[in-house]
């Protein structure tokens, strides 16, 4: 990377199950102002550009992108919305900063799911018109399948995947920032109510209301800002193809693909040694199992072998999503990203509360945009005093 | 923010609904292929004459080489199973009264396939690799639609 960068200032706010007393934009209005107070700059003045991550059809409104300013501080100024993970829209911040053309950059994800009234019909509408869409199916029949493939082709078990949900729903208890923290027995999980088999309705992360801002800043107004920066070493994403006759059925390439880049950028050769934690997209269980050997994190077809040996769990050696996930966290739409981004940061700055990990100094976030997808990201984070 | 509101009771909801309504173009591949189904029940490819993969459904151009895809071709609409899963749950979130299968089906020749329906057989009875071939509506009943195919079922 040309120019370094940092974290210098997160906020979040109403993570919970439905926020019916407030709006989106106060949502928003919220989150931004504590970020902007994290990272002591006034938005009107200091923050050089603005970039929210939103969908028409989540948000119920077209051309969404122009609701955004006022509440985040950004009327008459440079704003635009990515319509993707929060994660693209954190690589377009830092590309700002590495072409010289911003120095501060504000980001912005939120969810307001409760608002959606007929959200399985609205997620449809992201389905092939002409081949797909038209079977009528829940749009989760498509996880299903893909959990049935990739089952099919690895040493991954079912049972692997409840311990998953299991490992995140505990996690989350410890979580303040979390909505479905939750003890389950792995018995209560597979025995729980088949949706798409091999898939349960536990496998499944449930929705969530809330809203992410970070504030990224070029090196020199980074080091002036903050006493704990968090700085970005990498970052890629990737799609692979919208079509389902010519995805790849059994592994998450998007997310192989992406892992290249953002390792090709911080130089880093071997993930599981280089890196302390990951949070990693765990929309359904047996993604967090695919997400992991996609990201060569662990062998192909080790995920579950080495969730099973505590590797993964919050005090093994490979601690991933400590936060709870959106298994036990929930699931923010295009926010999701900007979540686990959040809870990355504060495990980098030793601010993590109850799910702190001891001596944490570079971690990897990942995110996927959901069914019916095949798009992710990946960010490198590394602690201040973690620099060469 | 200095109050917040602190009954449900005080809170105001506006209902609101989009009325969306579209057409969708199939496209010179896409005409071609339900035409295929519609007219003969029979499924189109479209083959890259660069990196040879053959595309089911037919498309007009390669994702891998950016070429224009050639040698359009029918096959029968008979296939096996490459992944499948039991929904219990509709569209609604409703429990559905008989469990509705679904796979993603391949088809010999090809490097595409279709999600479809499974019929004519229990959630026992599926497995990976199972042969299938579609069921077909009567030819006069059939508007050019993937549901022109009522369901894949076992191969007799
Ligand atoms: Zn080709």
């Amino acid at each position: 990377m040309s120019e370094r960068m940092a974290i210098v200032g997160l906020g979040y706010a109403d993570i919970r199950s439905c926020t019916p007393g407030i709006s989106y934009k106060e949502l928003m209005y919220e989150a931004a102002t504590r970020a902007y107070d994290d990272a002591g700059i006034n938005p009107r003045k200091q923050v050089d550009s603005f970039i929210s991550v939103s969908e028409d059809f989540w948000e119920g409104t077209s051309i969404f992108d122009e609701y955004v300013p006022d509440q985040l501080g950004a009327a008459l100024r440079p704003v635009h919305t990515v319509c993707g993970d929060g994660l693209q829209a954190l690589s377009c911040a830092a590309m700002l900063i590495e072409t010289g053309q911003a120095q501060i950059v504000a980001v912005e994800g939120h969810s307001k799911h409760s608002d959606m009234c007929t959200p399985h019909h609205i997620h449809q509408l992201a389905f092939d018109p002409i081949y797909h869409r038209p079977l009528g199916a829940h749009p989760q029949h498509l996880a299903g399948l893909e959990m049935a493939r990739f089952l099919h082709e690895s040493e991954n078990t079912r049972e692997h995947c409840g311990l998953v949900v299991q490992k995140n729903r505990r996690n989350a208890l410890k979580n303040p920032r979390s909505v479905y923290g939750s003890d389950l027995s792995l018995q209560d999980i597979l025995d729980a109510e088949p949706t798409f088999t091999p898939m349960g309705v536990l496998d499944a992360a449930q929705p969530a209301d809330g809203a992410f801002v970070v504030v990224v800043a070029a090196e020199r107004r980074a080091k002036a800002l903050s006493t704990h920066p968090v700085w970005i070493r990498g970052y890629g994403w990737c799609t692979e193809t919208p079509a389902v006759d010519s995805r790849s059925w059994g592994e998450a390439a998007y997310a192989r693909l992406a892992a290249h880049q953002a390792y090709r950028m911080a130089k880093i050769t071997a993930p599981a040694r280089e890196l302390d934690f990951a949070e990693v997209d765990d929309s359904f269980s047996y993604k967090e199992l695919q997400h992991l050997e996609a990201l060569d994190i662990c062998p192909q077809g080790a995920a579950g072998a080495w969730l099973q040996a505590g590797i993964t769990q919050t005090g093994g050696e490979f601690p991933v999503n400590v936060s709870g996930g959106s298994l036990g966290v929930g699931y923010f739409l295009e926010a999701s990203g900007l979540m686990r981004l959040t809870e990355a940061v504060l495990q980098l700055r030793g601010q993590a509360g109850a799910v702190q990990l001891p001596a944490v100094r570079r971690g990897l976030v990942q995110s996927w945009r959901n069914l019916p997808t095949t798009t992710g990201c990946v960010v490198i984070l590394e602690r201040a005093d973690g620099r060469e | 923010m200095l109050s917040k509101l602190t009954t449900s009771a005080q809170t105001r909801q506006w209902p609101g609904h989009i009325p969306v309504e579209y057409v969708y173009t199939a496209g010179i591949a896409g005409e071609a292929f339900l035409r295929a189904l519609k007219d003969r029940g029979m499924l189109l490819t479209s083959q890259c004459p660069q990196c040879q993969t053959v595309y089911l459904p037919a498309r007009l151009y390669c994702e891998q080489c950016f070429e224009e895809t050639k040698q359009y071709e029918e096959i029968a609409p008979k296939g096996w199973v490459h992944t499948y899963t039991v929904a219990h749950v509709d569209i609604d979130g409703e429990a559905l009264a008989v469990p509705q299968i679904y796979a993603f089906i391949r088809f010999g020749g090809t490097n595409g396939g279709l999600i479809h329906r499974l019929g004519q057989t229990q959630p026992h009875q599926v497995s990976i690799g199972m042969e299938v071939e579609a069921l077909l509506l009567p030819g006069k009943e059939r508007t050019g639609s993937i549901n022109d195919i009522t369901c894949f079922q076992p191969t007799k």
